[in-house]
């Protein structure tokens, strides 16, 4: 389970502005946070994951807080809507980056790339370069590094906003399944609200600077 | 060669308010879009004719100072010419200018990665400062230098107070000049690079912190992938203004042996009078030039997305490496600015008012800045014709897409970049013997060579500075310019000059800068009737007539960084207002 207890930030620019989030998403489920843009949504991630630092409030993952920890030693993986591969490594390298960030990767290691990119379709282009691949590939690539990652809570930033129709259909129900196979907590923020229908267990609404659950 | 136009409407259908019976044809009809409408491709089209006419004159220009160079040396046979010394001028060229642009960019580099990792109290102010590099004059860069590391200067001051032996007089020969090399090139490399590093997006570098990337990792899957592709270019183009470089040469060479092709061919000029060896070396020149310049444009980046980073991301490093970035920026911007500031002490300390009381002084004063003045804006006129004309012919919007059109829109393209492989001596030597045929005076022409000597080296990069801007604008605003039946000045005004307004005053800015400060043509057509600001401080230097040097060093300093500063300021102010 993940708990956003009352966390705040402040923004400063130009005007001064202040958010609070509260909010759950239990293990096997999506959350969608929705909102205007500009309202706070990848603020809230950027908490969550240790990119921001916030005023004051809680992170919890199951049950122990994780805001002291460092960002590379949170129990979550985040995935961008775009530049979320490194375009001059090949997919499987960018995969093997989730495991070992020097890419020396052990003999099990190497099989378990090779297994989360074929559970995501892409064995075949394992060794073309990610900078090569369409949209929709690359984020298949990233959404595979995430999973090598296994850390329990999936943090996706409007991952399937560059993606055309089928696409993106594609990647919701890849990500649906792969979120409730291996038990994930899938906090994801878009401003489309038929994405977040097709794709939510639950669903927060992010106005005036507080959340509210819709759903 | 057919230009694309919009149907005439049929006679009385309708009229524009406020538009003429022309103006009117050329309102687009349904969106049916016919080719040869021969009055209205008169009316509208002069911009691209003006462009093909410019083009076509630079590059006639370029051939009829080769065809001058090549007539003067056809008088002599290879075995009149001392082979062997312009075989040893070439190789020093070429290692001096590779030793300089292999420090410039390591040191830029390491500037840029310090400066693009840390925060401190005056960042925006250097990085400012960094870019003003590439319009100091030589011979200020080259006097504060010597006023810094030469025999009684402030370093040798130094360890001679704290009782060691000093540095010598390490600034004259090749120390000298690959010093003042690195001082005006890795400022440029850092700039260059630092925006670079800026562009790299944000997500990319919350992957790296989120995969949990060393400093080392984080340079070699996030900055070098981003820093690699411009590195070609930037080397070229170093290693081609460091092949070419003339004043740093001539005055801290010290030595015959020290020689650069460029600097022999001023001695062909000036104390040898011998035409035909200065020929058969800018021939040499010109081709290792040529060379470089086509290398340099295959290396040239494909992505030119230069924007700076508006979003600032925390992502903390070893102390250790941290104490290691702010020690090599402090030594860097002490490098940097303490020959800058060497001239501004020196320079208030010279008698200014003295100065202005000699006659010779406020005639190059004058001389410099109407020159670099009518320079400033015959290349702004140039290079916005060129780019309009450029833009209109490449755009399927207003010209049919044929063989000729593309050939046409290639010259536009050499004609711009032609004279980046003309150095400047060569550029002098060629008005030279062009004079030479025209009038027996050569020096009656010295006003005008000098004007188009400084236009045609601004030329190329006024040209790479404007030709995206106005292409951008043109695919963003012809359509709808187009429906509104916007053209001509009133297009300009409410369309294309907002939308490159800065980019004008930048082009401005830097074309009378380089105007301004440049020794390399007037060293050729100077005399005591017809000089510059920079060829009287060279010769206040030759003679020691070191107070009156530095207050000239001062006033040629102070106007380029007020010029470099203050008019793109303008532009920019106005835009956001």
């Amino acid at each position: 389970m993940l708990e956003v207890i009352e966390l705040r930030y402040r923004h400063k620019g130009a005007v001064t502005l202040e958010y609070q989030y509260d909010l759950e998403v239990a293990a096997g489920e999506i959350a969608c946070l929705t909102g205007k843009s500009g309202s706070g949504k990848s603020t809230c991630l950027d908490l969550i994951a240790g990119f921001l630092e916030p005023h004051s409030g809680r992170v919890r993952v199951d049950g122990k807080d994780i805001l002291a920890l460092a960002p590379e030693s949170r129990p979550l993986t985040i995935l961008f809507q775009k530049d979320n591969l490194f375009e001059h490594l090949s997919a499987a390298q960018n995969v093997a980056l989730g495991m070992n960030t020097s890419l020396k990767l052990t003999e099990a290691e190497g099989r378990e790339v090779q297994k989360v990119l074929d559970g995501v379709g892409l064995l075949p282009l394992a060794g073309q370069r990610a900078g090569l691949l369409s949209g929709g590939e690359q984020q298949r690539v990233a959404l595979a590094r995430c999973l090598v990652r296994k850390r329990p809570v999936l943090l996706l930033d409007e991952p399937f906003g560059a993606l055309d129709a089928d696409t993106r259909a594609d990647m919701i129900t890849l990500v649906r399944e792969i979120v409730s196979r291996q038990s994930l907590i899938a906090l994801m923020v878009t401003h489309d609200f038929d994405e977040c229908e097709q794709t939510a267990d639950r669903h927060y609404e992010l106005g005036n600077g507080r959340v509210e659950r819709l759903k | 060669m057919q230009f694309r136009r919009v149907a005439a409407p049929e006679p009385g259908w309708w009229k524009a308010p406020g538009l003429s019976n022309t103006e009117n044809a050329g309102l687009p009809s349904g969106g049916v879009r016919l080719a040869g409408n021969s009055s209205s491709l008169r009316k509208t089209s002069w911009v691209v004719w003006g462009g093909i006419a410019a083009s076509l004159g630079l590059v006639a220009l370029a051939a009829g100072m080769f065809l001058s160079m090549w007539t003067a040396g056809q008088g002599r046979g290879a075995a009149d010419l001392d082979i062997a010394a312009i075989w040893a001028t070439l190789w020093f060229t070429l290692f001096q200018a590779g030793a300089s642009t292999l420090l410039s960019v390591a040191l830029g580099l390491t500037a840029a990665w310090s400066i693009s990792h840390l925060r401190f109290p005056g960042r925006h102010q250097l990085i400012a400062l960094l870019s003003i590099s590439m319009v100091l004059p030589t011979l200020v860069v080259v006097l504060g230098l010597i006023t810094v590391l030469g025999r009684q200067g402030w370093l040798n001051q130094l360890f001679g107070a704290a009782g060691s032996a000093g540095i010598g007089v390490a600034i004259y020969g090749l120390g000298g000049i690959l010093t003042a090399h690195v001082f005006m090139n890795a400022p440029f490399a850092a700039r260059l690079l630092l925006q670079r590093l800026d562009g790299v997006p944000v997500e990319k570098l919350k992957l790296g912190r989120s995969l949990g990337l060393s400093p080392w990792q984080r340079f070699r899957f996030i900055e070098w992938p981003a820093l690699a592709s411009s590195l070609p270019g930037l080397c070229s183009t170093i290693f081609l203004l460091c092949f070419t470089s003339f004043a740093v040469v001539l005055t801290l060479g010290g030595s015959p042996r020290f020689n650069t092709l460029e600097v022999a061919i001023y001695e062909a000029i000036k104390l040898e009078f011998d035409i035909q060896h200065a020929v058969a070396i800018s021939l040499v020149q010109l081709a290792v030039c040529g060379f470089f310049v086509v290398s340099a444009s295959m290396f040239r980046s494909q992505d030119r997305s230069l924007a700076i980073r508006a979003e600032r991301f925390s992502w903390p490093e070893p102390a250790i490496l941290r104490r290691l970035q702010s020690a090599f920026i402090f030594i860097f911007a002490l490098a940097y600015l303490a020959p800058l500031l060497a001239v501004v002490v020196d320079g208030l300390a010279a008698d200014l008012a003295g100065l202005l009381a000699q006659r010779v002084f406020v005639r190059a004063l004058i001389t410099s800045f109407m020159l670099a003045t009518l320079a400033s804006i015959v290349t702004l006129a140039i290079a916005l014709l060129i780019s309009r004309a450029r833009q209109r012919l490449t755009s399927p919007l207003h010209t049919r897409q044929t063989r000729w059109v593309s050939i046409l829109s290639s010259m536009m393209t050499v004609s711009g970049t032609i004279y980046l492989a003309i150095p400047s001596l060569v550029m002098a030597l060629g008005f030279f013997l062009i004079a030479r045929r025209l009038a027996s005076d050569v020096y009656v022409f010295a006003p005008l060579a000098l004007l188009l000597a400084n236009v045609l080296m601004a030329l190329p990069f006024a040209l790479a500075i404007l030709y995206p801007a106005v292409q951008k604008a043109g695919l963003k605003h012809d359509r709808l310019a187009s429906s509104l039946g916007l053209s001509g000045f009133a297009r300009w005004r409410l369309v294309d000059f907002p939308a490159i307004r800065a980019e004008v005053g930048f082009v401005s800015a830097l074309s009378f800068c380089f105007s301004f400060g440049d020794l390399g043509v007037i060293s050729v057509f100077g005399n005591r009737d017809f000089s510059t600001l920079p060829w009287v401080l060279y010769q206040k230097m030759g003679s020691y007539r070191t107070t009156d040097a530095a207050g000239i060093a001062l006033i040629l300093l102070v106007t380029t960084f007020l010029v470099f500063t203050l008019v793109p300021w303008c532009y920019r102010e106005k835009r956001d207002a």
